[in-house]
């Protein structure tokens, strides 16, 4: 008993800090949830009359103004498409150079790993330019090869490097006795190691599925057909048009279009901690 | 078995590198190019450009606009990044290491779910909660009403410092995750020989945790002023760069420049090139940090 008021005393300023950080981070994610189920949407504050998802039901409607053809679920459709794509393809080379990278040994990996953490951190924006030049004399803007393209090869570095990472802590001797009865590098690695290393592979199609997901500058400077938007850049405009902004179906799409995002990064959650653990731990 | 192993390897790392060669390198080397012309991306110019060397690059250094982008952007990244999330995700993974106190997986899921969420809804989430009627003034009603102040609309009269506390709200959780794992890799013993020797939280702090923290905070603080530095999309989408230029980062700016009237791809590919330089020499001094680089 003694304790208790000491006890209480000390956890208390914790206790106040950790009500206004969790206030600060809630408060927009309640108002983009609150504004979806509300019957008068708007970003005004006022105390909702009702709860609805009439705004989740008319996602099924078209758009609306100048966008009279085109229906919001093209949107996530499209993110879909691209997403899917563009998940694949890095995966697939992702793992074909984690491979080359942990199982062989010559001159210049160092070299190559270096290339590959200066372009993780290189600012997209960069490239913006030339992209879209290159893409207008290539014929390939507004197209999804070349969006598919641009948009891989900008998140090869971040998905590369965590297949090296991953593919560092798969021991080798498994190959090893593979190899010594008969077995090529190659179909030691594809019979024994791929099948071990699925959890992981698994693991980083997902991340790279979401990060193609949320991306925004790339489809922003090279698609321009409101049917092809994806997702974010649906949003963007939406959310711009001019005359009253409809709230109720922006904020309800939003919450369609976060859910992949945020039920995968919690399925990967104690993935990305150890990757981010690893820049930490020597 | 055919090819010699060390050709196998290589030639496993040539998809990979022929995509970063076409799509990221390539593009890079020729926005060196475009930087030295006066490229247009609609009219004459566009096809019939001509080199103005380095004019581009000095019209830059006489541009208000291209000094207020680098303004607005150092401030961003000082005060969100440095300031703001590095301080609150120590503070959060100070709170999160803390032994019987209730509630800290639903901070921590929170801080999480703004981070991961699609940073076009963030941005558009901020953009409305921040609105002069919108919740973020309802939430701070009753402290107006104690110092008798009028409601601030924040986007129009104090859009930079709302950028900024934006960003804390999206970025923190990286830092937050990054210290938790820093902080677990210290011993306990070292606390629990300390308290035998009596130390007091303070001094426990800073003479166990702090030092042994200071390479954490240092790969910290050049990751997220790296990635602050080039934020674009949650600001774009809330402020569009304004009221005037008032939040205009340097992203915004080349963005500005080459996609909205006069269409300038020239003038904009240097401004990024210039930026890239700054971003360049902050990712060496991170490769030189984490010993991936040997002089």
């Amino acid at each position: 008993m003694v304790y208790m008021p000491r006890a209480f005393t000390r956890l208390l300023p914790v206790y106040i800090f950790m009500a206004v950080v969790f206030v600060f981070f809630a408060a927009p994610l309640a108002w983009l949830i609150i504004t979806a189920f509300d019957p008068e949407a708007s970003a005004e504050f006022h105390v909702p009359k009702g709860v609805t998802t009439k705004w989740f039901s008319e996602l099924i409607k078209p758009v609306g103004g100048k966008y009279a053809k085109v229906y919001p679920w093209m949107w996530i459709v499209n993110s879909l498409i691209i997403s899917t794509a563009v998940a694949t393809l890095v995966t697939a080379l992702s793992v074909l150079s984690a491979f080359s990278l942990t199982r062989y040994s010559f001159r210049g990996q160092s070299a190559v790993l270096n290339l590959f953490i200066i372009l993780r951190l290189m600012p997209p924006m960069v490239i913006a330019v030339p992209i879209v030049v290159l893409f207008a004399k290539l014929a390939l803007v507004n197209t999804y090869h070349g969006l598919i393209l641009v948009m891989s090869a900008l998140i090869l570095p971040f998905t590369l490097l965590i297949a090296d990472g991953y593919f560092r802590t798969i021991p080798s001797v498994y190959e090893e006795a593979a190899m010594v009865d008969g077995c090529s590098r190659l179909k030691a690695f594809l019979k024994i190691t791929l099948p071990l290393a699925t959890p992981g592979i698994v693991t980083i199609w997902l991340l790279a599925f979401v990060t193609a997901w949320g991306e925004f500058l790339m489809p922003l400077v090279l698609i321009g057909d409101p049917y092809l938007y994806p997702a974010s850049i649906g949003i963007y405009y939406w959310f711009g048009m001019y005359g009253r902004i409809e709230y109720g179906r922006i904020c309800a799409f939003s919450i369609v279009y976060s859910i992949p995002s945020i039920v995968v990064f919690l399925i990967t959650r104690k993935y990305l901690q150890r990757g981010i653990a690893g820049l930490v731990t020597r | 078995m055919g090819l010699p192993a060390e050709l196998t390897g290589r030639l496993l790392l040539l998809p990979a590198l022929v995509l970063i060669g076409l799509f990221v390198i390539f593009p890079v080397a020729w926005g060196v190019y475009i930087s030295f012309t006066d490229m247009t991306l609609v009219g004459p110019k566009a096809v019939k450009y001509g080199f103005v060397m380095f004019k581009n690059y000095l019209r830059l250094l006489a541009d208000p606009d291209f000094w207020n982008s680098l303004r607005v952007s150092f401030l961003f990244t000082v005060f969100s990044a440095l300031i703001g999330q590095a301080s609150l995700g120590l503070a959060l993974a100070l709170v999160l290491r803390m032994e019987g106190i209730k509630g800290k997986t639903a901070v921590a899921l929170v801080v999480f779910i703004a981070w991961i969420i699609p940073e076009v809804v963030a941005g558009f989430t901020w953009g409305s909660f921040a609105m002069k009627w919108g919740y973020l003034n309802a939430m701070l009603d009753p402290i107006y009403r104690l110092l008798g102040m009028k409601y601030i609309n924040w986007l129009y009269e104090k859009p930079l410092e709302t950028i900024i506390i934006a960003n804390i709200w999206r970025g923190t959780a990286f830092s937050m995750i990054l210290f938790t794992a820093a902080l677990e890799s210290i011993p306990k013993f070292l606390y629990e020989a300390a308290e035998v020797d009596g130390a007091s939280s303070w001094q426990k702090f800073r003479y166990i945790t702090f030092p042994l923290l200071s390479y954490a905070i240092l790969i910290d603080f050049i990751l997220i002023t790296i990635w602050t530095f080039m934020v674009f999309t949650m600001i774009y989408v809330m402020t569009g760069g304004g009221p005037g230029t008032a939040t205009e980062l340097w992203t915004i700016f080349v963005y500005k420049r080459a996609f909205t009237p006069p269409y300038t791809l020239g003038y904009a590919a240097a401004a990024a090139n210039i930026m890239f330089m700054i971003v360049l020499a902050l990712i060496v001094t991170y490769l030189v940090m984490i010993r991936r680089i040997r002089w």
